[in-house]
């Protein structure tokens, strides 16, 4: 590792932004799986780290009816495999977690740290974008909160200004009936990155929610395709009219992992899986 | 997995023992060549060249040199060292112009790493990029030579035949019969080609090697995580002009080889750097990334191959040419490449046949040895041919085969006649073909309606050979001795690197002297002043050589203690029998005495000594090899065959490509079961291994022939998750008349042929011919997109009916 850096472990937010805000070349330190791998390549010159493990407020993982569900920026991904409320509520995102890359670095690597790595790839995003989740963002200007739709703007990059910190994620009440399911196309069964993903949701009012991940330079929102299934009303034939359409919705590239066609074709076969799952009429 | 009851005839043989080493790893008390920490040791970091091909135009090492902390910076202007196995074409460090991207260019020795690598990013190099050699066919074409100097390269004569300015490192060549009158006169000529991209071996642990260089004499101790100590010994010592007995070697624990550690990697330069900071031990350790990226794969190949048949389902001729892209350099693969000239025809009878191997140079990371030693590949292309030919015919494929496989009185492609101790192909078909119920192909018909439901299911088998690749002259020992206890002390010169060797040859011991396994005191560490003698620690040869070693040297160890048991029981050695760690006279078992009283000698009552402290040895060489003759391949190169073969059942999702790997059945004549647990290990291991060249592993080059998948993100191997639902392993016994207890080896042998296997279940499953790997989900879509029924490349562009 080339970079030589300071190390700051504040314990609480304000020392935190202050810190990131004044130091030119600093990162945060969360789970570290992404980090660490661009210190070891030096893909980045970090000159300070600053290690947000030890704010008390960001190990929240809380559940309310009034506020839903927030996700605080400590909160390791395990947190999220592992909780009832989750996949209860939230079914799609705690599949989405189970599958993130192995058991032990699901050990270390947080929520928020998958969204603001800003992978085109990252697992956690599409589901994050089917249930209209809020980014809790501070900084040195105040607060703010950002939809995660917003959040991200090209690969590797967001929102995030400098010395501004994601504090949470907060995830609206699903309510009754609410269903959705993440399926995601891998090169083997075991720890590897998505060639594509796609979280499907049915919303109590039977209106479907659609985020894909790996088919354009941020993870996407479908909402145009959702508009026209929602139009046609869902059902066994919009659902293989929706394994046409979504190819027009995305722009996957062919990159080692996978060639954009296969893309576009897993793209097709996840969407309509998962609807035809969540309607009871798998294939 | 249930794993199938064995039982075995014999008392410690084919017992399912522990492993010796299994405690000490599990629980991480075992020391690896990584762990090792000596005073004032230093570590190394070096400078690759990030092109495949350019000229070295200027190197400053100033900066470098400047740092503090820094003790060596080596460029390939300090040193003109050449090293190689069988082709002297390697420099340590690179000078004038570099061969792949991953060749050392400068390498630095630091008190610490994170220094010796600042101090290799402070190192200027200006490069003039050149074209390079991107594959075969390129290198083929001769226009740019990987090695200008190949003519002049110093090489092993006579077994290897490097062509005069030309990318060939070696031209291998064998031939029977008349293949034109065959191709002529019978009833079917058919004629394929397929190919498989270069895989990595990844072994746990990485290439680690440390060096001692004295300053004072020409001494050098060597640390390090390899296979074939004698082998760095003697290459160490021809490279550096020095002589064997003054290199060292020693071989902790090993956290896996495959093939990818035998030979010599980092040693030279360790060596190179220690001497350049005044005999400081200087360690080298390779990254996961350089593993990827620095160290040898196995080879790329592409095999063409043109069988005749008759109607009848007889093999009249083939004629098989195999192309091994063996990168930059030729290390293990001009060895690979000369098996392919006596195996490369599969266990197949066949009177009219041809193959002509060449081992290529080209700009890609180059190759060495990988378990199997070029089978893998080789079984591919023959076991899908051999599938074609039988759609062909339209006979079924276990019928064409059984038709065609060697039997005893039948010759191999070098003439080598099989006899009933040489094992039995027909046997391991049959035993696989019925476990998995095979019942014939598919009709088109039941695979249509299959498709309907989205899942298709397919069944598929192959054959698989092997022998030891080794010279006609290996050989290999061990050295016996008895402690006081009546324990026996073993040292072996090969390595244990996780095959089991410690164990099954302590089994063999501890059968020949009957004691318990656990009074055989045998380590896997190697040190080349104590230890003794062992060629290479490869070609899944130990179990027939060493086993038979540790016979000889348990029959002397015998004799020795009856010679002085005799003394002192006053009779002729003769009337001696030995049971249960005891010797006692045959007519009268009252009179008897414990090894443990002959250990270090008798001692009468009144305190006379005789005999002394027990020691015996053991020597085994291969018997009968010859060198193959440089035309026509004819010669006996092989000391045992192991013959087996694989049927698997799968399930293809025909629309994300995804296979299931419902259940394998792998049959070997091994001859005889040494441990049942162990040899379960291999075939388990092996399979896996296999399947990750078969649906998932490869390496993936770009235009400029740089590694695009150098890291465990994009270059996948199989995980637990991957495992097939199900492997059934089974143990064909036809002894090997001269091999220990009719034991012949199978550690390489159970990934040979997985690919072969699954692309047979794959023709069943689709009904379409896939001739390149890996069968990856995306190959498997894309080729049942393209609407063909053969496909020949799993690229997007080779597919251009998909656009």
């Amino acid at each position: 590792m080339i970079s030589r850096f300071q190390y700051f472990k504040p314990h609480n937010l304000s020392d935190a932004v202050q810190y990131l805000e004044k130091e030119d070349n600093s990162y945060v330190l969360a789970g570290g799986t992404d980090l660490m791998i661009l210190l070891r390549r030096n893909l980045i010159n970090a000159e300070h780290i600053v290690d947000i493990k030890a704010i008390p407020e960001l190990s929240a993982l809380e559940y309310s009816n009034s506020t839903g569900l927030t996700i605080g920026a400590g909160v390791v991904v395990n947190r999220l495999v592992d909780s009832e409320i989750v996949k209860t509520n939230y079914p799609a995102l705690q599949q989405a977690a189970a599958s993130l890359a192995s058991f032990q670095l699901r050990n270390r690597a947080t929520a928020v740290g998958n969204i603001c790595n800003a992978s085109p790839g990252a697992d956690l995003p599409p589901s994050l974008l089917v249930y209209d989740a809020l980014v809790n963002i501070t900084g040195p200007h105040g607060d703010r909160q950002v939809p995660v739709d917003q959040f991200f703007t090209g690969v590797k990059r967001t929102v995030l200004q400098r010395g501004e910190l994601v504090v949470s994620l907060q995830l609206p009440e699903p309510g009754e009936g609410d269903r959705s399911i993440y399926l995601r196309q891998t090169r083997l069964r075991g720890h590897d990155l998505a060639t594509v993903g796609v979280a499907s949701r049915i919303k109590p009012n039977g209106k479907v929610a659609i985020g894909i991940c790996a088919v354009a330079p941020t993870p996407l929102r479908l909402f145009a395709l959702e508009d026209k299934i929602n139009e046609r009303g869902l059902n066994k034939e919009t659902i293989d009219w929706a394994g046409e359409e979504i190819n027009a919705h995305i722009r996957p590239i062919s990159d080692v992992r996978s060639s954009a066609l296969y893309r576009l074709q897993m793209a097709s076969v996840l969407l309509k899986r998962g609807l035809l799952n969540l309607i009871g009429e798998e294939e | 997995m249930e794993e199938k009851k064995y039982r075995s005839k014999y008392k410690h043989v084919g017992q399912p023992y522990d492993r010796k080493d299994a405690q000490e790893k599990v629980t991480g008390q075992a020391i690896y060549a990584y762990d090792l920490e000596f005073p004032g040791m230093l570590h190394a970091r070096c400078l690759l060249s990030p092109y495949a091909r350019a000229r070295i135009v200027s190197i400053d090492t100033s900066a470098a040199k400047a740092l503090p902390g820094v003790r060596a910076v080596l460029t390939g202007e300090d040193s003109d060292i050449l090293v190689g196995l069988y082709m002297q074409d390697k420099r340590v460090l690179s000078k004038g112009e570099t061969r792949y991207h991953g060749d050392v260019v400068a390498a630095v020795a630091a008190e610490d790493e994170e220094t010796a690598e600042h101090a290799v990013s402070l190192i200027k190099v200006e490069y003039e990029p050149l074209v390079p050699v991107h594959d075969v066919d390129e290198a083929l074409e001769g226009k740019t030579l990987v090695h200008e100097d190949i003519n002049d390269l110093k090489h092993y004569v006579g077994v290897f035949f490097p062509q005069k300015d030309s990318n060939i490192a070696s031209w291998n060549k064998s031939k029977k019969g008349d293949l034109e009158t065959a191709f002529s006169e019978s009833d079917l000529v058919v004629e394929n080609e397929f190919s498989l991209p270069a895989v990595a071996h990844v072994p746990m642990e990485t290439h680690v090697a440390i060096v001692q260089a004295d300053p004072y004499s020409n001494k050098l101790k060597i640390w390090t995580s390899a296979q074939s100590p004698f082998a760095i010994r003697q290459i160490m010592a021809d490279s550096f002009g020095i002589s064997e007995t003054d290199v060292e070697v020693h071989i902790p624990y090993v956290g896996g080889g495959f093939g990818g550690k035998a030979g010599i990697h980092l040693e030279p330069l360790a060596t190179l750097l220690s001497k350049a900071a005044g005999g400081a031990p200087v360690k080298v350790r390779a990254t996961r990334e350089q593993e990827f990226n620095q160290l040898p794969t196995r080879a790329g190949m592409r095999g063409r191959i043109k069988t005749s048949v008759n109607n009848d389902g007889t093999i009249t001729g083939m004629q098989a040419t195999y192309d091994w892209d063996s990168g930059a350099y030729a290390d293990y693969g001009v060895n690979v490449g000369k098996t392919a000239v006596y195996s490369g025809i599969g266990p197949y009878r066949v009177e009219n046949a041809s193959i002509d191997s060449k081992t290529i140079y080209t700009n890609k990371v180059f190759s060495t040895a990988y378990r199997g030693f070029g089978h893998l590949e080789t079984h591919w292309t023959i076991e899908r041919q051999i599938d074609i030919l039988s759609q062909k015919l339209g006979i079924d494929p276990y019928e064409f085969r059984m038709k065609n496989l060697l039997e005893p009185g039948d010759k191999t492609m070098s003439g080598e006649v099989l006899t009933v101790s040489s094992g039995s192909p027909k046997d391991c078909l049959t035993a696989v073909v019925k476990e998995i119920g095979w019942t014939g192909r598919k009709s088109e018909e039941e695979r249509e309606e299959e498709w309907k439901t989205g899942k298709v299911r397919g069944k598929g088998f192959a054959m698989l050979q092997k022998a030891p690749a080794m010279p006609a002259n290996t050989a290999t020992s061990v050295i016996m001795q008895m402690n006081g206890d009546g324990h026996v002390k073993m040292m072996i010169g090969a390595v244990d690197f996780g095959q089991g060797a410690i164990t099954a040859l302590a089994q063999i011991a501890a059968q020949e002297l009957d004691i318990p396994i656990e009074h055989i005191e045998i380590s896997a560490e190697i040190d080349t002043r104590a230890n003794p003698y062992d060629w290479n620690t490869v070609a899944s040869k130990l179990i027939f050589l060493g086993g038979n070693a540790v016979i000889k040297a348990s029959h002397e160890m015998l004799r020795k203690m009856k010679d002085v048991a005799g003394q002192a029981l006053r009779t002729d050695p003769e009337n001696l029998l030995h049971a249960n760690g005891e010797i006692y006279h045959r007519h009268d078992p009252t009179r008897r005495l414990t090894y443990k009283d002959v250990a270090l000698g008798y001692m009468y009552p009144n305190g006379t000594g005789i005999g002394g402290p027990l020691i015996a040895s053991g020597s085994s060489m291969a018997d009968g090899l010859t060198n193959l003759h440089p035309e026509t391949g004819q010669g006996n190169p092989a000391a045992v065959w192991t013959f087996g073969a694989h049927a698997v059942e799968i399930e293809v999702d025909v629309e994300t490509g995804n296979v299931t790997v419902l259940k394998v059945a792998s049959a070997f004549d091994i001859g005889q079961v040494i441990n049942e647990k162990l040899v379960y290990g291999q075939i388990c291991g092996g399979v896996l291994q296999g399947l990750g060249s078969a649906v998932l592993e490869g390496y993936k080059f770009n235009s400029d022939v740089q590694l695009m998948n150098p890291s465990f993100t994009d270059n996948k191997i199989p995980t637990m998750k991957d495992i097939p639902l199900e492997i059934v392993p089974i143990y064909i016994e036809n002894p090997q008349h001269n091999g220990p207890y009719g034991a012949r080896g199978v550690g390489e042998h159970p990934m040979i042929s997985v690919p072969s296997a699954i692309g047979n279940a794959v023709y069943d499953a689709l009904g379409i011919n896939f001739h390149v790997l890996p069968l990856s989900p995306e190959a498997l879509v894309l080729g049942i997109q393209s609407g063909k029924k053969s496909i020949l490349c799993t690229d997007v562009d080779c597919l251009p009916g998909l656009h």
